[in-house]
């Protein structure tokens, strides 16, 4: 349940005021939230995330990219567990770290390298940037929403296979010698102190910009809403989030939309939905809120289903809300089409969703003052599940389908961070 | 409008100008019209044949009268101007014949003045209530819930209170509806005595079951179960002999009516919650969908067994009927894992061995109609392989044919607003199924029709 409104509770606005305060009392904050579950789902969860790092990157002092690296690392790692089936956070994370190692790769070749080379996998790309150096003045993280060119830059990261670098370097060739670029250790700690902070201001910058393609999906998603939504459709959406009230409402066309919502909530008299109803209303469709938690029934007339992703993963899985995943297999039964909305910075290289069944809240539907369910009775909610795949995944660069997911991932990650399982290491 | 043309006769009696007035109010109007039944019918005995024509006369083109007023309220809506109309006719029907007993003048007062106010009072509430209903949804039934008030003067005060009950849901499941229905109208025939001139066989069926049964109906969509019943029933009636005396004939039809009680309710039930209880073995982790009465007994009798089984209770979110059931289950000492709502159902899934399900109505393409849900359910059994066994009276068997929900359903009165909407049942695919328990054995469930033809053999 969410904390009252207004009440004392703390919330994702009482952790973004407390970023003034040292970073450590932040980090540990915000870890508690996410405990806690008083900040949750994926986007409160996605800009948390942004701002803390944000905080570490600025705030802290670090000397040298393996530095920083190894503090976001340890800092997203202790994220990560608290709230170990949003799988948003660790991609904040990831991309946050790609952002450092793109920025530092590019430093390196601006000012002729950098000083450690204790780091074969930031080094390693080194060739590749060098030849082309016409794409320095674009910072990759910063071409998320022009996705043509990010990939330009992935399609190179991509030749570079990190598994194959760590031994060639070690044979004795070092990188540097390799792609010719000037010697690294020769660097004086002058020009060492302005990279760093020039490095700084650069990552602050590509952070920020992750946070704003946050903030900008709802608008972003929005435009597709008259290519996926035709006169007189029937639309089933479940529990839409914002970002499917948005998509919804921007589409000036008639259509009828079957809303489920939250069993829980829906027999309370407040309705959550009351202006996304009148919205749609006013624009001549019509809205049923459909009290039923199997669709089966429904499906024959249903034209298109639209779930709302709290995180997609790289085979095409989607983490949902908890429900959804039989309505999801119910539509797909009846070949109905399914969509999945969501950012680009739900996309995970995590392929884990099929252990996320989040359970929790059990007194959802069984009170705890029900003396014979709680003494006798094994009472299971979940929170979150997955549904195997969708037919169409909608996110701020278009719509994909499942076999392209990988290429937007290798896009928005480096694949050294890809494999560092921020989940697998909890579970240990 | 369906009261309307029941209200009049009796109105004519005592007070015809007060009653007019009264019946803008249709309630109270009615209310008091059936008060007063006694006293029209103590005081109308003389009446001539010209004055009864007369009558009749009048009634006909008030009834006409009222059906193009109702059709010009609820215009486009079908379902509005058709099931009341339906109603309308056959209480008409009753009233033009019982109408022989009534003060003619009276009658003909209240008749003419007393009309349009209330047919205009009527409808647009009907209508209202029916504006709310989805247009792709509209031509399901809902429970209409008819206040006692507005019942036709000829039903029978046991099936008023069994209709309220039904319309208020307090009796549910389709079984025991059908067996409440049947006690009501056993009560029916023991109060009945044939009018003289008329024979039991010729006159119960038309002019005393048909107006309880649409006030039944009224109440609430019949079940598919009570179709049949009221299909037997009417058979057994036709069955009569035109001779044998009346006191006979209603013994007989009681006697039936028990046997068929015992024959095809009770005993049905003990046979297949004793075959259900034996197709649960040592080990298996049983999942059930919300509560049904047949489902929770198969349970405690494979439990009384001897066998050691869990329970998965799946509820639906606004019912939450699998409490109960969970409840009663765990008192007994049945180990039950409860889920409130659709959450995780794959998981659970995978730790169930066998689903349970208890059909409110199997259709002859060997479908099953239940709760809603129960496709959802069935479809993640079958995505995982799991043994899908379905119980069911041979009684629920009906020779319909449903290959979607939306064929044959229900709409719930209680979540029918502007805001909100909800299916009472859903019907599942014979290929989710596999197999089906009735009292005649079991079998696979695509086999549901054999068994009515056996059944229509038997009978």
């Amino acid at each position: 349940m969410a904390p009252p409104k207004g009440g004392y509770a703390p919330n994702l606005d009482k952790f973004l005021d407390s970023l003034k305060g040292p970073v450590d009392t932040s980090v540990e904050f915000l870890i508690a939230l996410l405990k806690r579950r008083q900040i949750k789902g994926s986007e409160p969860c996605a800009v948390a995330t942004a701002r803390i790092l944000l905080q570490v990157v600025a705030k802290e002092k670090w000397t040298d990219v393996d530095q920083l690296i190894e503090r976001i690392r340890v800092v997203g790692t202790r994220l990560v567990a608290a709230q170990p089936r949003e799988l948003v956070i660790g991609n904040v994370v990831k991309r946050v770290l790609r952002l450092i190692r793109d920025e530092a790769m590019e430093d390196r070749n601006e000012a002729g390298g950098d000083s450690s080379p204790a780091s074969p996998a930031s080094m390693l790309p080194t060739p590749i940037v060098e030849s082309i150096p016409d794409v320095k003045p674009f910072r990759p993280p910063t071409l998320n929403s022009l996705g043509s060119f990010a990939r330009t830059q992935s399609m190179f990261s991509l030749l570079a296979d990190p598994d194959v670098a760590p031994p060639l370097w070690s044979n004795g060739t070092t990188p540097a010698a390799a792609s010719g670029t000037s010697t690294p250790l020769s660097r004086t700690a002058l020009s060492q102190a302005t990279n760093i902070s020039a490095l700084r201001s650069e990552v602050i910058d590509g952070i920020e910009e992750i946070m704003d393609e946050i903030k900008q999906v709802d608008d972003q998603v929005q435009t597709y809403a008259d290519i996926i939504i035709h006169p007189g459709n029937y639309i089933l959406v479940y529990q839409p989030s914002r970002t499917v009230q948005k998509f919804l409402t921007r589409c000036k066309r008639k259509f009828n939309v079957l809303l489920v919502v939250d069993p829980s909530t829906a027999t309370s008299t407040e309705d959550l939905y009351a202006s996304f109803r009148k919205s749609l209303v006013a624009g001549g469709s019509t809205v049923v809120k459909v009290m039923n938690t199997g669709l089966m029934a429904y499906m024959p007339r249903v034209n298109k289903v639209i779930l709302e992703a709290r995180a997609i993963t790289a085979t095409g899985e989607v983490v949902v809300d908890s429900g959804a995943a039989s309505i999801a297999r119910a539509a797909r039964q009846q070949g109905r089409t399914v969509i999945v909305v969501g950012g680009v910075y739900k996309l995970s290289p995590d392929s884990q969703a099929n252990q996320t069944i989040e359970w929790g809240d059990p007194s959802k539907y069984v009170n705890f003052s029900d003396g014979q369910m709680v003494g006798h009775v094994k009472v299971k909610n979940a929170v979150s599940e997955s549904v195997p795949e969708a037919d169409t995944y909608l996110t701020n660069l278009g719509a994909n389908s499942k076999e392209y997911l990988h290429v937007i991932i290798e896009d928005h990650y480096k694949e050294e961070d890809i494999g560092l399982d921020l989940y697998g290491t909890i579970r240990k | 409008m369906s009261t309307e043309p029941n209200g009049e006769p009796s109105q004519g009696a005592p007070q015809p100008k007060e009653q007019s007035s009264k019946s803008i109010q249709p309630p109270k109007g009615e209310k008091t019209g059936t008060a007063e039944t006694p006293n029209a019918l103590s005081g109308e005995k003389k009446l001539s044949g010209a004055e009864l024509k007369k009558k009749a006369k009048e009634e006909k083109a008030a009834k006409r009268a009222l059906a193009k007023a109702s059709k010009e309220v609820a215009k486009g809506e079908a379902a509005v101007s058709s099931s009341p109309g339906q109603l309308g006719p056959s209480a008409g029907e009753v009233k033009g014949n019982k109408k022989g007993k009534q003060d003619a003048t009276a009658t003909a007062g209240s008749g003419a003045g007393g009309r349009p106010t209330p047919n205009r009072a009527t409808p647009s509430m009907v209508a209202e209530q029916k504006a709310t209903i989805p247009e792709c949804f509209s031509h399901l039934p809902m429970a209409k819930r008819l206040p006692m008030t507005q019942a036709d003067k000829s039903v029978h005060p046991a099936v008023l209170a069994l209709g309220q009950q039904m319309a208020t849901f307090t009796i549910d499941e389709s079984i025991n509806r059908l067996r409440a229905t049947l006690l009501a109208f056993k009560r029916v025939i023991a109060s009945y005595s044939t009018p003289a001139g008329h024979t039991l066989a010729r006159h119960f069926t038309p002019h005393v079951l048909g107006p309880q049964i649409d006030y039944l109906t009224s109440c609430r969509p019949m079940c598919f179960s009570m179709g049949n019943a009221i299909r037997w029933l009417k058979l057994q009636i036709s069955k009569i002999d035109m001779d044998s005396k009346e006191e006979d004939a209603k013994r007989d039809l009681c006697r039936a009516i028990d046997n068929f009680i015992t024959e095809r309710i009770t005993a049905a039930d003990e046979v297949i919650t004793e075959s259900g209880a034996k197709h649960i073995e040592n080990g298996d982790v049983v999942l059930v969908y919300g509560r049904s009465s047949l489902v929770e007994r198969t349970l405690l009798c494979a439990y009384s067994f001897g066998t050691n089984f869990s329970v998965f209770v799946i509820d639906d979110p606004y019912e939450r009927a699998g409490q109960l059931l969970a409840k009663t289950l765990a008192a007994e000492g049945i180990k039950v894992t409860y889920c409130g709502d659709f959450g995780g159902l794959i998981n659970h899934m995978r730790h169930a061995t066998k689903v349970l399900f208890a059909a409110d109505a199997m259709f002859s393409n060997g479908a099953m109609y239940a709760r809603a849900g129960a496709c959802d359910v069935a479809l993640a059994a079958n995505e995982l392989e799991k043994e899908v066994i379905t119980l069911c009276e041979t009684i629920n068997i009906t020779e319909r044919v449903a290959t979607d929900s939306l064929t044959y359903n229900e709409i719930d009165p209680e979540r029918c607003s502007a805001e909100a909407f909800r299916l009472l049942f859903d019907t599942t695919p014979v290929k989710y199924l596999n197999a089906l328990i009735t009292e005649l054995g079991c079998v696979a469930s695509k086999s549901a029709p054999i068994l009515l033809r056996k059944l229509e053999e038997f009978n």
